[in-house]
């Protein structure tokens, strides 16, 4: 039934027709080239969006009206206009750093975060990289991330990089293992880590009301530390303004510094795009059993509509919590994780193995 | 066990208290937004309260005349020297001899709008007005004429 | 003619062996943890392209992630002296060498009695999980329950071990 937004018959007319005109590695290497300019230009798009996103809602948060001015009344152009701006920025380099690694540091951030969002379900067969352990992929992958901080903070050879680096990497560990257990919980529950497969079990219910009570609490512990995870407010103590000037990429300018930027947005959205995978339906649409017209119009909007929809949704729950909550302190943070959190998520993840055992949950 | 307890208690203020944050934050994000639009709404919807003291002014009657007596109170009151008066003393029909306004010089420049001038008048010839648009090119143009 | 299979893991293999090298001779001890990490982000491709891809994100999640964390950790937090070169004795360095071609011989010799892996497995297939899954928890043959459970008394015990280390005592 959502066979009209099927990407994989017109993926598959591409792949044969080309294969059709030149030799077979040809035509590998050619996609290759292009899914990789799509991701790219996906990423500089969503990061844009993202920014923009944040400011506006920020803005709302504080009782402002937001960038305005630049590009009609909505401010529409401020974004790109910065974007130009870091963009035409010179690199610097530091005098008695370690030059390689402080290069390096950037990619290594950024490759992380690109390799989970290749992993994200757009739409029925619109998955970039498809595995049959994607979401433990998406997991180990986004553990690279951390690897860049924490050679940022040590190469820029500065003590507020070194104190943000190391507390960030801190806290990565720990709240990797919440994220870990919470979708472990849904990986129960759908009985496959195939992120295609996870989607197409929530065809009759997302999983959020399949699994009712334990989904909750696993969606909000997922929230909560995939905000960590992402080195957002209120767990931004990495780059604490008011103490570390911007943390682990103090020395960073320009482009250097711009892929942080954009990887912090995007590790947002990406956090969000997992989080609609497990627990929101990922690109199906919302049903109500026995509304029937409702269901059958709902089928007619398209899945990558609905994910984007559902992402932004979530997006906009982190915005929430971002500006609401004063930033914790290092102890704190860990304090939540291993006290309140861990605990909680390892309840969560027995009470949800029992109901699946039971047949409990819908 | 009181600790256990204690422990869930704590879980449960947490939760509570975090809610109540978020509610907060919530009704500010349906608030109307408070952000003046400067140069647009400057014709519409700007307001400048009565008593902020943007500049000096003089008023005049219907006929152009102002109320000033050329005491220099005003102009021994301020600390900055920023009121220059001149006078001059002519004849009246009855043959006293009374002070005229010839020039009331005021530097804006120079003024910090501690209203001294405005509260040693003693017959309210002076007053501070809101109109606060006063950035002009050079210095000299700050120099204003009150009584003209 | 390569079929894209062998172009990919003659590329990871290139890369692993220039990895490792660098990993050992460059002077700086962070540097080296960062080749380090290259090489076993080699290894975890030669993994996926075994179709194994299970094993590939386990090496990602545990090696990448976790135990280079470690390093890099220990060595922000401890005082190391600059550079690493030492004078290595000649006796030192015969072992070394001997101990090389013993190593190399051993690997050539697999390779030649068992061929490349790569025209064993069937290409392009992945491993599925829930194979993996049974293996590790069934009791039958090339099932693995008992060093599957022995492993992890061994981590409850490290774990036990480290909270007696640092808890506080009063």
């Amino acid at each position: 039934m959502f066979d009209y937004y099927n990407l994989e018959p017109v993926l598959m007319w591409i792949h044969s027709t080309m294969c059709g005109l030149m030799p077979e590695w040809l035509a590998f290497t050619i996609e290759g080239i292009a899914v990789g300019i799509f991701i790219m230009v996906m990423y500089a798009v969503l990061a844009i969006i993202l920014i923009y996103m944040e400011r506006k809602v920020c803005a709302a948060f504080q009782c402002r009206i937001g960038p305005d001015r630049v590009g009609g009344r909505g401010g529409l152009l401020q974004v790109p206009a910065d974007v130009i701006k870091i963009l035409t920025k010179e690199i610097i380099s530091l005098k008695n750093s370690d030059k390689f690694l402080y290069a390096l540091a950037p990619f290594l951030v950024i490759m992380a975060s690109i390799l989970t969002f290749s992993c994200l379900p757009w739409n029925k067969g619109g998955e970039i990289l498809h595995m049959n352990i994607g979401i433990f992929f998406v997991l180990a992958a986004s553990s690279i991330g951390v690897l860049g901080i924490l050679l940022a903070g040590w190469s820029s050879n500065s003590k507020y990089t070194l104190i943000g680096a190391v507390r960030s990497g801190a806290m990565i560990i720990s709240y990797e293992l919440s994220i870990g257990l919470s979708v472990l919980t849904m990986v129960i529950l759908c009985g496959t880590m195939d992120i295609q497969e996870i989607v197409a079990y929530q065809e009759n219910g997302w999983n959020i009301f399949k699994g009712h009570l334990p989904a909750l609490m696993a969606f909000v512990i997922y929230l909560i530390a995939g905000n960590a995870e992402a080195n957002r407010a209120p767990f931004d103590l990495a780059e604490a303004e008011q103490e570390l000037t911007a943390g682990y990429h103090t020395e960073y300018s320009g482009m250097h510094f711009g892929f942080f930027y954009l990887a912090e947005y995007l590790n947002l959205f990406i956090t969000a795009g997992i989080a609609v995978t497990l627990f929101l339906g990922g690109w199906m649409p919302l049903h109500i059993a026995g509304l029937e017209g409702f269901n059958t119009i709902m089928d007619y909007i398209p899945g990558v509509i609905w994910f984007v929809g559902k992402t932004f949704f979530v997006v906009f729950l982190l915005m929430w919590i971002r500006w609401t909550f004063p930033r914790l302190r290092i102890d704190q943070v860990l304090i939540l994780e291993w006290k309140y959190l861990m605990p909680l998520s390892l309840l969560v993840l027995v009470i949800m193995t029992v109901m699946k055992v039971f047949g409990l949950v819908f | 066990m009181s600790t256990f307890k204690d422990y869930i208690n704590g879980y449960a203020f947490g939760i509570k208290s975090l809610l109540i944050g978020m509610r907060t934050s919530m009704k500010v994000f349906m608030q109307k937004k408070i952000t003046e639009r400067y140069p647009e709404n400057r014709h519409t919807t700007l307001y400048i309260p009565e008593r902020h003291r943007a500049m000096l002014v003089m008023p005049k009657d219907e006929n152009g005349n102002n109320k000033c007596i050329a005491c220099g109170l005003c102009q021994m009151a301020c600390p900055n020297g920023t009121i220059r008066i001149t006078s001059e003393t002519r004849e009246t029909e009855d043959g006293k001899k009374k002070k005229f306004l010839v020039k009331y010089e005021y530097d804006l420049g120079a003024c910090m709008f501690c209203q001294l001038c405005v509260n040693a008048c003693p017959h309210d010839a002076i007053r501070f007005s809101n109109h606060f648009e006063n950035a002009v090119f050079e210095r000299d143009k700050l120099i204003l004429t009150l009584n003209e | 003619m390569f079929s894209l299979f062998e172009i990919a893991f003659y590329a990871v293999a290139l890369c692993i062996i220039v990895f490792s090298v660098l990993a050992v001779t460059t002077s700086s001890i962070l540097r080296s943890a960062t080749y380090l990490l290259f090489v076993l982000l080699g290894t975890g491709g030669i993994y996926a392209i075994l179709g194994y891809t299970f094993l590939s994100a386990v090496q990602l999640m545990v090696y990448a992630g976790g135990i280079i964390v470690l390093y890099v950790f220990s060595i922000l937090l401890t005082r190391s002296s600059g550079t690493m070169k030492y004078k290595i004795r000649r006796g030192k360095m015969i072992s070394v060498l001997l101990t090389t071609l013993v190593g190399m011989a051993l690997v050539m010799f697999i390779l030649a009695t068992n061929g490349f892996a790569l025209n064993i497995i069937p290409q392009g297939v992945e491993l599925p999980v829930e194979k993996i899954g049974n293996a590790l928890i069934g009791t039958e043959k090339y099932q693995f329950v008992l060093p599957f459970e022995v492993m992890s008394v061994l981590l409850l015990a490290c774990m036990i071990g480290a909270i007696m280390i640092a808890r506080k005592r009063n």
